[in-house]
């Protein structure tokens, strides 16, 4: 009778044990299944090119919409071609930190770039790209007013 | 008993566990993918700051900068089809199916070369109407202010002197040389703007001559406002050309009799004093400053209208055409509000994305002539790892640059 087979199996081996149970359920189906999803969910996204959905749809819903959907696809991506659905906890031990460090990273750009216009005077709107309409009305006011002063 | 303990401890067979269950290349390529998010993070987030932040109206839609939508939705396939054949090849290397494996990875391989081909396609495009990735060779300007009308002349002058005499006389309308054609935009079109701009005490109707000269060399979208401004400015000079060349007409008269007068009083009989000579001679000075006073007038009035007149001749066809992109032999400045931001992010952005898809090819290229049996399955899984995060990006990149 031969011993039991007690020796722990490698990390390599239980990562291919994982997927080789998964194949033996899925095999190769479900790469496809998400690959179709994936063209589904470009085309949805390549729908805002046309002239109908602009005159439809709201433009800051069509960006949520975009970015919703870019979010299910990278999602897809993530959980089944990087088999994230199938990996161990320590995912979220490198992704999460990764992750909130770049909202960070964004958060920082907002008060300074962001808000960048907020603080415009009328002068720096006159002679921005596309003055606005206060700072107009304020340079017409002062360029009727000025001969007089004079 | 210490005998016994120490012939226990000489049995036991110390073990590497690691503290995550993957091997380390999986280990490690994870780490190098968890600081790639936070690079393309910063990336793709300065790109969106920039982008909504910018003044209402002024950031470019993708039209004005030469961007292809469909052409990025097949990029957008292309890198998903790509994703897909990278794990098929590693579920068939898996499997010890060789051939497979083999076949999956070189269509990555084209599919990723397709990516290339398509964005260098853009590139060129961007190239052949002056958006570079540096500033410096940029024919590109925010807005339309005193640099812009100063690169304008710049251009017009190399322009003029870099031209052969043939090339001069080319014909680029009905009755318009080459030659002609940047002596007007030169004089009625950058002198006037430059002139008017600086003398005029408001700046919004100093900004207007500064918008109307940017829209008459570049523009998006057509307007009608710009032709009927142009009309009503013609309008506006006419009589008042007429008017001084009425005046030039009879100070031409006056000067041909002031001289015609000197001409018979120092011939002949009826010869004229020293002193009548004299006043003569200061009555014709007179009236030659006059002359040139009223022609300097006149001048810039003949060089507008001659401008305006190009501009609307043929139904406006320059105008509503804009002139660089009509006679884009020329390659003049042009104004895009916001569009070096733009440029420098989109360049940054789709770039560096670029880089890592030429990163990806090369690893794939190190093992596409190799067997890829399951001994491989380890280095094609993170290739593939790093080929899904090239995908990621773009994922994002598309939506936020093509539709956004």
């Amino acid at each position: 009778m031969s011993e039991p087979d007690t020796h722990p199996p490698t990390h390599d081996e239980q990562h291919l044990h994982n997927d080789e149970e998964l194949h033996a359920t899925y095999g190769n189906t479900k790469y496809y299944v998400v690959f179709v999803a994936l063209c589904l969910l470009t085309l949805c996204s390549f729908l805002t090119y046309f002239q109908w959905w602009d005159t439809h749809i709201p433009s800051n819903v069509s960006m949520a919409f975009m970015m919703a959907v870019s979010c299910a696809k990278a999602l897809l991506v993530m959980l089944f071609f990087m088999h994230l659905l199938w990996e161990a906890n320590w995912k979220w031990i490198l992704t999460v930190p990764a992750s909130m460090m770049s909202v960070f990273l964004l958060c920082m750009l907002i008060p300074d770039i962001g808000y960048r216009a907020e603080h415009y005077s009328n002068a720096r709107w006159l002679h921005a790209p596309v003055p606005n309409e206060e700072a107009v009305e304020a340079a017409t006011v002062e360029a009727a007013t000025a001969p007089a002063s004079h | 008993m210490s005998d016994s303990h120490h012939e226990h401890d000489s049995h036991v067979e110390l073990e590497y566990h690691p503290a995550l269950p993957m091997s380390l290349g999986k280990l490690c390529l994870w780490l190098f993918l968890s600081t790639e998010i936070m690079f393309f993070a910063a990336l793709i987030g300065t790109y969106v700051v920039f982008r909504f932040g910018a003044p209402a109206g002024t950031w470019p839609a993708p039209h004005d900068v030469y961007l292809s939508e469909p052409l990025g939705a097949i990029n957008t396939f292309v890198l998903i089809c790509s994703s897909l054949t990278v794990v098929l090849s590693l579920e068939a290397s898996r499997k010890n199916n060789t051939g497979h494996a083999k076949k999956w990875l070189m269509a990555t391989f084209g599919l990723g070369c397709l990516f290339l081909g398509i964005k260098a396609f853009e590139y060129k495009e961007k190239f052949a109407h002056g958006i570079f990735p540096t500033k410096e060779n940029r024919r590109l300007y925010d807005q339309p202010d005193v640099y812009y009308v100063s690169a304008v002349k710049q251009k017009l002058e190399k322009l003029r002197s870099e031209m052969t005499d043939e090339q001069k006389q080319q014909e680029v309308a009905h009755g318009l040389t080459r030659e002609s054609l940047i002596n007007t935009l030169m004089t009625g079109g950058v002198a006037h703007a430059a002139r008017a701009a600086t003398q005029s005490d408001n700046p919004i109707e100093a900004q207007a001559i500064l918008d109307s000269l940017a829209y008459a060399i570049w523009h998006h979208e057509p307007s009608e406002y710009e032709a009927t401004r142009l009309r009503n400015e013609q309008k506006a000079i006419k009589p008042k050309l007429a008017e001084l060349e009425s005046k030039l007409s009879d100070l031409e008269k006056q000067k041909t009799e002031v001289l015609a007068k000197l001409k018979e009083g120092s011939e002949g009989d009826n010869k004229l004093s020293d002193d009548e000579k004299r006043q003569l001679q200061v009555k014709q000075i007179g009236i030659m400053q006059d002359i040139a006073a009223t022609d300097q007038d006149a001048k810039p009035m003949r060089e507008r209208l001659a401008f305006i007149g190009v501009m609307l001749a043929d139904d406006a066809h320059l105008l509503n055409h804009g002139v660089s992109h009509d006679q884009s032999w020329m390659e003049l400045p042009f104004v895009i509000p916001s569009g070096n931001l733009w440029a420098s992010t989109y360049f940054m952005l789709t770039g560096f994305h670029a880089l890592h898809v030429v990163i990806g090819l090369i690893i794939f290229g190190l093992v596409m002539f190799a067997t890829l049996d399951v001994s491989k399955s380890h280095y094609l899984e993170n290739a593939g790892l790093y080929w899904h995060f090239v995908d990621l990006v773009w994922i994002f990149i598309f939506p936020m640059l093509y539709l956004f």
